[in-house]
């Protein structure tokens, strides 16, 4: 294994593995074996694909890392002579990666079409034959790897083993095999390439200038509401401090049904909305329609008791108006009611198989991710917990790694993971090393695995109604079995197609069936 | 871009240009860019592997970078050149290694290790840059000279 070329593939192997089944073979003459597959084990769990699609089993190691791919990429690899792309089932499926990097992996050379492809396993077991009309089809719940890539189920000797379809996982649904641009396929978590680029770099552009008015405006007069920066798309729930108790209140007096019937009333809600967007404080949408119908019913009411009229003509006006929409403890820590709120919404420990991942786009200072990595700590205690924040206002997110405060501003619950420093507390590195804070533009490429919890509130609002649609289409790509999205309190996602609502305590969004992964 | 990555770079940034450069050095606002973007005409490349992957662009129009060359070569006493020689690209190269150089080793006292790629240079008209799924962090620097970009994309090995 030493030796000067790093790849021993092991042509014994495959030898051997061979005369097993043979023998096997023999003791089932009765059957009629026409099908082949190599069996091998992820996460403990027995998986095997068909042998006719793998050219070699093999051990290796060093691979070469390729900057920017997919975090299931692990690298390339000189397989003698021939560059090949390997990647790392384990984390593409999202099943558990054992801590420490083997020098030497065991994986299998597989091939579709004409690339070669390394993929990496936890080990290899060895060639079973079987009949194929041994083969049943997969059921819903194997819930570890996306069904899509099931291609069926065999039970062998007393073991079932989960027939990897190797065509689906590594060939783009435009039917081209792809070895090298995994990042564009069908994976688990994956985007579908091309269509986020275009519209990303005016949004990206537009959304700096958002951050940095932020900077004047959010942080000095954080009473006033969300700034309402007329120049891009404020991303970030930041500066949005005093909205957050109003906000449920208001929702839950809101007396009046749905939108307005008239053709009038219906030209005035069309014109507020113009007035947010162009403000750029909101975006109304299908997603927060119902709360723009329910609020401008308000508004009028309240306008016409001040006097004032109807339309927004400042950006004082558009903050006024959007002003209760922030969800409950925006910009502060989670209060203990809603922290129990959330926690009889997250699904049970057994319903989420794996590590857990959380994304968090649109964390603003930190408050949130923080309070949701502690109630995560509590609530899960045994599982390996990561959060992605990430955040396009530079201001805010740079302060979140090393959040500082008073202790009078914490609730009880979280006494336990925090550290005195000498400027205030902060929290400790148990729960610091759970989450990775991120300057980052959620328009731009998302390259979080996928998760188990997304949560984004009121920040799909924030963005024009073209770009809520693709990063919901993000979310519901990322969303992995049993997980929840968690948008603000006013946002209905099951507005779009392909989510419906898990009727927790907090307002929670499951997708609905892998065949409907898309929104409209 | 994970946050704590940024101030190395703009701190490095700002120091090693004011230092060489021995001139006033503003920096523009931050801000991320995502998918292909045009560059000015001269651009350094130094490529990261490690604990992180990604690469260091420098970005800037040719006369700048003459500007810079002539400004630095000066300040050794040599002769300063008037178009972009092989001394001149080395010089630009040279500086991308300074502050590249600097802001890993306060990425490594930071508890990040990670390498450098030697710089390349690349000259030419109408070039532009594309790299897809990443995002780059965009510190724009302007000295008297004119303005260097400074186009950070890297990100966490996962």
């Amino acid at each position: 294994m030493a030796g000067e070329s790093r790849f021993t593939s092991i042509a014994g192997t495959i030898a051997q593995a061979q005369r097993d089944a043979e023998r096997e073979d023999e003791r089932r003459q009765d059957e009629h074996i026409d099908f082949k597959m190599v069996t091998f084990s992820l996460g403990g769990k027995d998986y095997a694909v068909d042998i006719m699609k793998v050219k070699e089993i093999a051990k290796f190691g060093n691979f070469t890392y390729v900057p920017n791919t997919m975090h299931f990429v692990r690298g390339v690899y000189n397989l003698r002579g021939e560059i090949i792309s390997v990647i790392d089932l384990r984390q593409m499926f999202g099943v558990p990666v054992p801590d420490e990097e083997k020098a030497q992996e065991s994986g299998l050379i597989v091939r579709v079409d004409d690339h070669l492809l390394g993929v990496v396993v936890d080990s290899i077991d060895r060639v079973v034959g079987i009949s194929s009309s041994e083969i049943q089809p997969p059921h819903p719940i194997f819930a570890d790897v996306n069904i899509r890539y099931i291609s069926g189920v065999v039970e062998h000797e007393g073991r079932l083993y989960i027939l990897l379809d190797v065509e689906r996982i590594f060939t783009r649904e435009d039917g081209r095999a792809d070895g090298s641009g995994l990042e564009s396929h069908g994976a688990p978590g994956m985007r579908g390439g091309a269509g986020a680029a275009g519209a990303a770099g005016a949004a990206g552009a537009s959304g700096t200038q958002a951050a940095t008015g932020k900077q004047a405006a959010g942080d000095a007069a954080p009473s006033a509401g969300p700034a309402p920066d007329a120049s891009g798309a404020g991303q970030s729930s930041a500066g949005a401090a005093g909205a957050d108790r109003q906000a449920g209140a208001v929702a839950r007096g809101a007396s009046g049904p749905g939108r307005p019937q008239s053709a009038a009333a219906d030209t005035d809600v069309s014109f507020i909305g113009e007035a947010l967007a162009a403000f750029n404080a909101f975006h109304p949408s299908p997603i927060n329609a119902d709360w723009v119908a329910r609020r401008f019913e308000e508004w009028k009411a309240e306008r016409s008791r001040a006097g004032k009229e109807i339309q927004l003509r400042t950006e004082e006006d558009a903050a006024a108006f959007v002003h209760p929409f922030f969800s409950p403890y925006t910009e502060a820590f989670w209060g203990e009611d809603y922290l129990e709120r959330v926690a009889r919404t997250l699904p049970d420990d057994d319903a989420l198989p794996g590590n857990l991942n959380v994304w968090n786009p649109g964390c603003g200072k930190g408050y949130e991710t923080y309070s949701l990595a502690v109630l995560l700590r509590k609530t899960y205690p045994e599982k390996r917990i990561k959060i992605w924040a990430s955040d396009i206002d530079l201001l805010s997110i740079s302060t979140a790694p090393n959040l500082v405060f008073p202790a009078a501003s914490v609730p009880e619950y979280y006494r336990e993971y925090l550290v005195e420093g000498t400027n205030g507390f902060s929290f400790a590195e148990e729960i610091k090393e759970l989450i990775l804070f991120e300057y980052h533009d959620v328009l731009h490429e998302n390259t979080v695995p996928e998760a188990g919890v997304i949560l984004s509130r009121d920040l799909l609002s924030m963005l024009p109604q073209e770009a809520q649609h693709r990063v919901t289409a993000d979310f519901s790509e990322k969303l992995g079995p049993g997980g929840i999205a968690i948008p603000g309190a006013q946002e209905a996602l099951d507005a779009l197609s392909g989510w419906r609502s898990v009727g927790g305590a907090v307002n929670a969004y499951t997708t609905v069936g892998p065949s409907s992964r898309s929104t409209t | 871009m994970r946050v704590e990555y940024i101030n190395p770079f703009v701190e490095s940034a700002y120091n090693v240009l004011k230092e060489v450069l021995n001139s006033e050095v503003n920096r523009g606002d931050l801000y991320l860019k995502s998918t292909s973007m045009p560059v000015l005409g001269v651009a350094a490349v130094v490529g990261l592997a490690g604990d992180v992957e990604g690469r260091v662009l420098f970005d800037m129009t040719k006369e700048t970078a003459i500007n810079i060359a002539a400004a630095m070569l000066e300040g050794m006493d040599l002769e300063k050149p008037t178009e972009l020689d092989d001394m001149g690209k080395a010089t630009i190269t040279e500086l991308a290694n300074m502050i590249t150089g600097q802001s890993v080793t306060k990425l490594h006292n930071l508890g990040f290790q990670f390498d450098l790629t030697p710089p390349a240079i690349f000259t030419g008209e109408n070039m532009e840059v594309s790299d897809t799924g990443v995002e780059a962090l965009i510190v724009p620097m302007e000295i008297p000279q004119g303005k260097i970009e400074i186009n950070v994309a890297i990100r966490e090995r996962s």
